[in-house]
């Protein structure tokens, strides 16, 4: 066991350090405009495998970047704040905003929780394009969002207009939103949520308050997921009430669910296998990309419930099977 | 004049309420009995209404026809899904999530195909019925009114189905207990099959009646879907009366509120009323916990 974990230790600094070093290889400003995006889906995979892990599947989190996104953009751009305060309030909002809905809904279980979930994301929708315009700016959304800047007593500084140095924003935030996860994964607050996970009424058998923990377990995920929805924002520039409707939440879950859920890896192998084939490869199959797109979710799906991440052991019982296999 | 103008949202109201009320009755359905969150029923709806594309406007068949081989079709296709995509993956650890996202990828996959072999045009379907029936100033296009006829049979015979034929006893035995129905010699698995084909059929029906008032594109399902979800969540999952009530209400609120005000203030209104009644009754109008 010791040494597996050892190797495993060894394989992710050195997938870190390649990661680090991809602008030696190439710096064409697409390539890195991509790995950016999933960077920030990664972040947002995450967030939405902590919900995931407590057994319930938010529709809304996509508005949840959203609230995240607008938080951000608008204390940027209205109140002039500097993105790095700015983006951890983005995170409170949404964090905030999910006690809210959690605390009115989570009394609900499995499907009558994500039915609710799927109208307060649509109730968001809603208000954000058509209503107090002259703030949110409607259905066009808000454009002109800059990129932070930072200046460290003029020994560091760049505004972000590189892609390449967002990139390494990104990257230094992924890392930290993994390592969160990982670390409550291992914890006692992670060892509850699991039980919450398999069975409510067993957890709560045992004195667990399932209702807090799930609240709380929500509220974590919507921190991260509007710690994504500010980066997107000042990312990609413009945000628009569409970016983070029903349909926005849809693609993340599937990278959850093709990656595998559980673990924090499945999440993080799913965007990154996902995101890389349709950006590199299927982009310039038009409209085949979706469809093969699809295709190739439901096949996975179908073959490998359990993610890609449980490829080893579906390729270890296939050859099992195969005539003069193992 | 303004008790003519309430007939008439009214009429429009049961027309988009009886559309409603079928997608929603097929989703309620698949779900009660496989619990499965159907992502892909509005495509079965836009389907439809391309069956009856083709076959009216393209080979000139006549409306009821198109419905018939809409059911038919729309519903085979459906048991050919549950059959290859949904049933193996019920037997695997976090079904719901899973068949969820399949349904989510089939979506896309017959949204694409869709537009790749029809073309991203809005299609119009020739009308069967023309003109008018003046009713002391409420005025109603025929149409309009066999399309309501048609949709209120529709839902009796699927309620007389399923509560007066040893299927449909079976499909309800189903949905309150598997494993009490299994063992009282229900074939599960064929039961699953028929209600996922059932629940197709109805939204091809639904889009196969739609066609000729509404155009057809590949892009129905989205919002369709997103319709039908309001209704089952209104009026209680797993129950189709429930489904019938919840789809009446979500017409009316449209049909009236578009009489008083813009579209979006409707949603918004729809929204806030809905999410009001989910509070105090989280089961939904109909529904039973």
């Amino acid at each position: 066991m010791n040494k597996r974990r050892r190797v495993t230790y060894i394989g992710c600094s050195a997938f870190l350090a390649f990661l680090f070093l991809i602008p030696l290889i190439t710096r064409e400003p697409y390539v890195f405009h991509i790995l950016c995006l999933i960077g920030i889906n990664i972040i947002f995979a995450c967030s939405l495998n902590t919900i995931l892990n407590i057994g319930e599947l938010n529709l809304a989190h996509a508005a949840f970047m959203g609230i995240g996104a607008y938080t951000s953009t608008l204390l940027v751009m209205k109140l002039s704040f500097p993105f790095w305060f700015a983006m951890p309030l983005a995170m409170v909002a949404s964090a905030i905003v999910s006690l809210a809905l959690g605390i009115l809904t989570l009394r609900f279980k499995g499907a009558y929780f994500l039915l609710f979930t799927f109208l307060f994301a649509e109730l968001v929708r809603i208000l954000l394009s058509n209503f107090w315009i002259d703030i949110f700016g409607g259905i066009p959304g808000l454009i002109n969002i800059p990129r932070p800047t930072i200046n460290i007593f003029g020994l560091f500084r760049t505004n972000f207009k590189s892609n390449i140095d967002f990139y390494y924003l990104i990257m230094v935030l992924v890392i930290f939103t993994i390592f969160v996860m990982r670390r409550i994964d291992a914890s006692r607050l992670g060892m509850i949520f699991r039980a919450i996970s398999q069975s409510e009424s067993l957890a709560e058998s045992t004195g667990i308050s399932a209702m807090r923990f799930k609240i709380l377990g929500c509220a974590i995920g919507c921190c991260f997921g509007g710690l994504a929805g500010s980066l997107y924002a000042h990312f990609v520039g413009i945000i628009t009430p569409q970016d983070f409707s029903i349909h926005a939440v849809l693609a993340p879950v599937a990278y959850v669910v093709v990656g595998g859920m559980g673990s924090i890896f499945g999440p993080v192998l799913g965007t990154t296998f996902l995101m890389v084939l349709s950006n590199f490869y299927l982009r310039q199959l038009g409209l085949y990309e979706l469809l093969i797109y699809g295709v190739i979710i439901v096949v996975i799906i179908r073959f490998m419930p359990e993610g890609l991440i449980s490829l080893p052991r579906v390729v270890a019982s296939w050859s099992k099977k195969l005539p003069g296999g193992g | 004049m303004e008790i003519t103008l309430l007939f008439q949202g009214g009429l429009n109201g049961v027309m988009l309420g009886l559309n409603y009320a079928l997608i929603a009755l097929g989703l309620s359905l698949i779900f009660g009995i496989m619990g499965i969150v159907n992502f892909a029923h509005g495509e079965m709806y836009m389907l439809g209404g391309y069956v009856s594309y083709f076959l009216i406007g393209r080979f000139g068949f006549d409306f009821f026809t198109s419905i018939i081989a809409a059911i038919v079709i729309i519903g085979l296709l459906g048991m050919l899904f549950e059959k290859s995509i949904f049933r193996p993956l019920t037997t695997r650890p976090r079904e719901a999530l899973t068949s969820l996202i399949a349904a989510v990828g089939l979506a896309w996959v017959l949204q694409m195909l869709a537009v790749i072999c029809f073309g991203d045009l809005d299609r119009n379907v020739p009308s069967t019925f023309k003109g008018i029936i003046n009713m002391g100033g409420v005025v109603i296009t025929k149409e309009r009114l066999v399309t309501i006829i048609i949709g209120i049979v529709l839902v009796l015979l699927l309620n007389l189905f399923l509560l007066r034929t040893r299927m449909g006893n079976a499909i309800r035995a189903v949905a309150q207990d598997k494993e009490a129905a299994a063992l009282q010699g229900v074939q599960v698995s064929r039961i699953s099959a028929l209600s996922f084909g059932i629940g197709c059929a109805l939204a091809g029906a639904a889009g196969a009646l739609m066609a000729p008032i509404f155009s057809v594109s590949p892009f129905l399902g989205g919002e369709v879907i997103l319709k039908a979800f309001l209704v089952v969540i209104l009026g209680g999952m797993g129950s189709i009366p429930g489904a019938m009530l919840g789809g009446l209400v979500l017409g009316f609120i449209e049909s009236f509120g578009s009489l008083f005000f813009a579209v979006p203030t409707v949603s918004a209104i729809t929204f806030v009323l809905i999410i009001v009644i989910l509070i105090i009754r989280p089961q939904g109008l109909l529904g039973h916990e």
